[in-house]
């Protein structure tokens, strides 16, 4: 369904979502977070990338998983704890960050679904926003199959055309959405759609930054796992976790048992993300590490990215946000890396 | 005024006698006006050094990092590290010295003055130029810096980009050094502590409220922990299990080691380490702020580290990084030192 | 009407002075509020600024840590270094807003079973009307 909306109809549109719980890109000393919002002024669309990815709100970084603890008569309970049921709705989501979704769909509805996920998954609407200029310096969303108007993962993408927004819906519950603000959206004109087109395609040659020939990639990785390489290109790693953090496709979690009070015994065991860079995170009981060192460690976030993840789904695992460039302490650059990679050797 | 040919032929020099095994300095970026730390072994590659007021960067952490290589080396090469350091740098490679981390002897110090100026901070020279591309920042005379950007190049006063850190430095000269390069000129600070009294101004409720939003931000990527140059220890409370496992370490040792912070990155557990870490820093902390700098949630990390240095100050006239050869803050104490809080 | 509020006191008490200063009250049966959760400790020195983050996040209303007089130390200069280390964390606490009176420190000799009680009494009133310590409390 394709739709025009005026900019200041949207208020009205959103206002008619108050049964939705409402997330939307809001300015906080000085950078940009999702956040949920109370009312439809709060919401910005005029921002660039967000901090952290809306992956946040989907796969949290705390999930609760079970409640345990002892009973007055000193038996053991275990509860399950799922997700709140609720309909969400986040507006504002840039191309990449819906796509890194569909990414993280494939990894936890494979044979066993992850129900905590899904759950949150299926009760929230993206509405997405398309990029006309790139909103960070280190975009390269069109070197990894992506693009600034790409429609994977969204409900709705709005793209910006001055006064208005084009609006296009990708599902049901994209309908759904804007049936609710029925009246407020009107069919557009040919001429709409011819502006549409336009503003897509010169917002792709915005794009400062690519990777040539990313497709050599993998297998060039595939004979580099025992390279010097790594060694050189981590030598200035710091070892902490903000690339993965930050990725909007990075999903590893670690599992543990947090004891809240000893007498009476309680406690949850909960699910909180996990991260490739930091050193416990192969660290056996033995006292073994089998990634040792940053070299082995960066070179695992690149080889999960642009190889064992293309094998094993097809598709990179990186949809090119520029986030682990622009926040990297030291200038660790990914297109760097990847353009230094292909032409290895 | 550094002259960057001067330190360049002093680095070629001292790699091609041999008297250094590598150089840690600072190298242009892949992309945009950031420097980027680079290690340069090949005199030929010395060319890549650069210096201006994007050099950011506390290198000494690479320091901490070449003496744990080092450990595990079964032939190590125990040259001395060439190392490009500033003011607040140096006094880093002093508190090392001072806790027999290092000796004098591992590293050969190329030392920057940062003259009336210091580095840029990244957001605030953002602020100034409303979204303007830097293409390159120099230093210029007379306490500016020359900003060029992509449609051309500007004076901008350096007050009005500098880091907080160098707003407030007392040294913005190396303390210790091989060699330097610059002029000493010592700024006049007259509140070094400006910063910290912003905060403790504000009413007891203000202040909770300040840190209580603050450090629920933080997504615990530990970058505050990984870019500190003091932060140097095998195992961290925060690490989930310990490192320090050797082959003969019982099961039981193993889960007896104590959970001080949960993973979950919630209010209470972020409170603990952050204040630890900041107590771990008391007396030790530079004033570097790469902590603050590198956090991705833009969390005033710094003023936890500047409120420690402001009491060992006020309290125990004890200052950081002047001298190796004085004892740490906690492990020593004077008769005198206060005790009207103590009933 | 609502039940009186009865805070929760963690106190770190030294083994040579403090500690026994506590227990010469207990066999001296003098009176004093039962709000308090002793913890002996080797030493006031050993006293690490976690026990006291950890104290306060598992629930603890107020915190005491508790040495021999200057010079008294068993162990000669431990409590010095406790000076100087719980000025610091004193001074930490205050910076992120909790109520100063929360954190106190004091020196109990193994003779003063008085002047413990004394302590003890005092906290507890100055708890009281501070209400519950939610601020670094673990919340669920």
């Amino acid at each position: 369904m394709e739709k025009i909306l005026q900019k200041k109809s949207f208020p009205k549109w959103v206002e008619k979502l108050d049964a939705y719980e409402i997330y939307s890109p809001v300015k906080k000393d000085n950078t940009w977070s999702y956040e949920i919002i109370n009312t439809p002024g709060d919401i910005e669309l005029d921002y660039p990338n967000a901090v952290q990815a809306p992956k946040k709100i989907i796969n949290p970084q705390r999930e609760v998983f079970l409640e345990f603890g002892r009973s007055d008569d000193d038996t053991l309970e275990v509860t399950e704890v799922l997700p709140e049921e609720k309909s969400v709705v986040i507006f504002g989501v840039r191309p990449c960050d819906a796509k890194a979704l569909t990414l993280t769909d494939l990894v936890f509805s494979e044979d066993i679904k992850d129900n905590y996920y899904g759950k949150r998954r299926k009760q929230t609407a993206i509405i997405g926003l398309a990029c006309n200029t790139p909103p960070s310096p280190n975009c390269f969303c069109t070197s990894v199959d992506g693009s600034p108007h790409s429609e994977d993962g969204f409900d709705i993408l709005l793209t910006d055309l001055g006064d208005r927004y084009f609006v296009k819906s990708l599902t049901n519950m994209g309908n759904d959405l804007i049936n609710l603000g029925k009246g407020l959206f009107v069919a557009p004109k040919a001429n709409e759609k011819k502006e549409l087109a336009k503003i897509h395609a010169d917002a792709e040659k915005k794009l400062k930054r690519q990777v040539n020939d990313v497709e050599k990639i993998p297998p060039k990785l595939k004979e580099m796992f025992e390279s010097a390489f790594w060694d050189e290109e981590s030598m200035s790693c710091l070892r902490c976790g903000i690339c993965t953090y930050l990725c909007p496709t990075c999903h590893c979690f670690d599992i543990s048992d947090e004891v809240t009070s000893v007498a009476p015994f309680k406690g949850y065991r909960i699910r909180t993300w996990d991260n490739c860079q930091f050193p416990d995170f192969t660290m056996h009981s033995s006292g073994h590490n089998p990634r040792p060192d940053k070299a082995s460690r960066l070179r695992q976030r690149i080889m999960h990215k642009y190889q064992y993840f293309v094998e094993r789904y097809d598709h990179y695992q990186c949809t090119g946000c520029g986030r682990c460039i622009s926040k990297c302490p030291v200038g660790i650059d990914i297109i760097e890396v990847l353009n230094k990679v292909r032409d290895y050797g | 005024m550094v002259k960057l040919e001067d330190l360049k032929k002093e680095a070629t020099q001292i790699l091609k006698s041999g008297k250094v095994k590598y150089i840690i300095g600072y190298a242009k970026g892949a992309d945009g006006f950031m420097p980027i730390p680079t290690f340069i072994s090949d005199p030929e590659d010395v060319e890549n050094l650069t210096w201006n007021p994007a050099c950011v960067h506390n290198l000494t952490k690479f320091i901490v990092d070449e003496k744990k290589r080092l450990k595990k080396d079964k032939n190590p090469d125990n040259r001395p590290i060439g190392i490009i350091v500033k003011g607040c740098d140096s006094r880093a490679i002093n508190v090392l010295l001072q806790e027999k981390y290092i000796d004098r002897d591992d590293v050969y110090l190329l030392g920057v003055s940062c003259e009336k100026t210091g580095v840029v901070d990244e957001k605030k020279l953002a602020k100034t130029l409303k979204g303007q591309r830097v293409v390159q920042i120099d230093f210029e005379d007379n306490g500016n810096f020359l900003v060029t950007t992509e449609s051309g190049s500007e004076k901008i006063p350096a007050e009005d980009v500098l880091a907080e850190r160098c707003i407030e430095c007392k040294a913005n000269f190396p303390v210790v050094f091989d060699i330097v390069f610059g002029e000493k000129i010592k700024r006049q600070v007259d509140k070094p502590f400006q910063s910290v009294e912003t905060i403790e101004d504000l009413s007891q409720e203000d202040r909770w409220k300040f840190w209580k939003e603050q450090l629920d931000k933080c997504i615990r990527c530990y970058a505050c922990r990984s870019v500190c140059p003091m932060c140097y220890c095998d195992e961290c409370v925060v690490d989930t299990i310990s490192f320090a496992v050797e082959p003969d370490t019982s099961a039981e040792e193993k889960a007896q080691k104590i959970k001080w912070i949960e993973k979950s990155p919630n209010l209470s557990e972020n409170i603990v380490y952050h204040l630890t870490r900041a107590m771990h820093l008391a007396g030790r902390c530079i004033d570097c702020g790469e902590c603050e700098r590198v956090c991705p949630l833009d969390i005033p990390i710094r003023f936890l580290n500047k409120k420690m240095e402001k009491d060992a100050k006020n309290f125990f006239d004890y200052e950081v990084g002047f001298d190796p050869d004085q004892p740490s803050l906690v492990s020593s104490f004077k008769d005198e030192d206060p005790e009207d809080f103590i009933r | 009407m609502a039940e009186e509020f009865e805070p929760r006191i963690v106190a770190f008490l030294c083994k040579w002075c403090s500690s026994a200063g506590s227990d010469l009250a207990g066999v001296s049966r003098m009176e004093y509020p039962p709000n308090v959760i002793p913890i002996q400790v080797m030493c006031s020195g050993s006293v690490s600024p976690l026990y006291i983050l950890s104290a306060f996040k598992k629930g603890a209303d107020g915190v005491l840590v508790s040495g021999c007089h200057p010079g008294d130390c068993h162990y000669i200069k431990g409590n010095f270094y406790a000076r100087r280390r719980i000025a610091l964390v004193k001074g930490q606490l205050e910076f992120i807003g909790l109520e100063p009176e929360r954190f106190q420190m004091s020196w109990v000799s193994a003779a003063e079973g008085l002047k413990y009680t004394e302590i003890i009494k005092d906290f507890v009133n100055t708890l009281k009307p501070l209400g519950p310590q939610t601020k670094l409390r673990r919340n669920p």
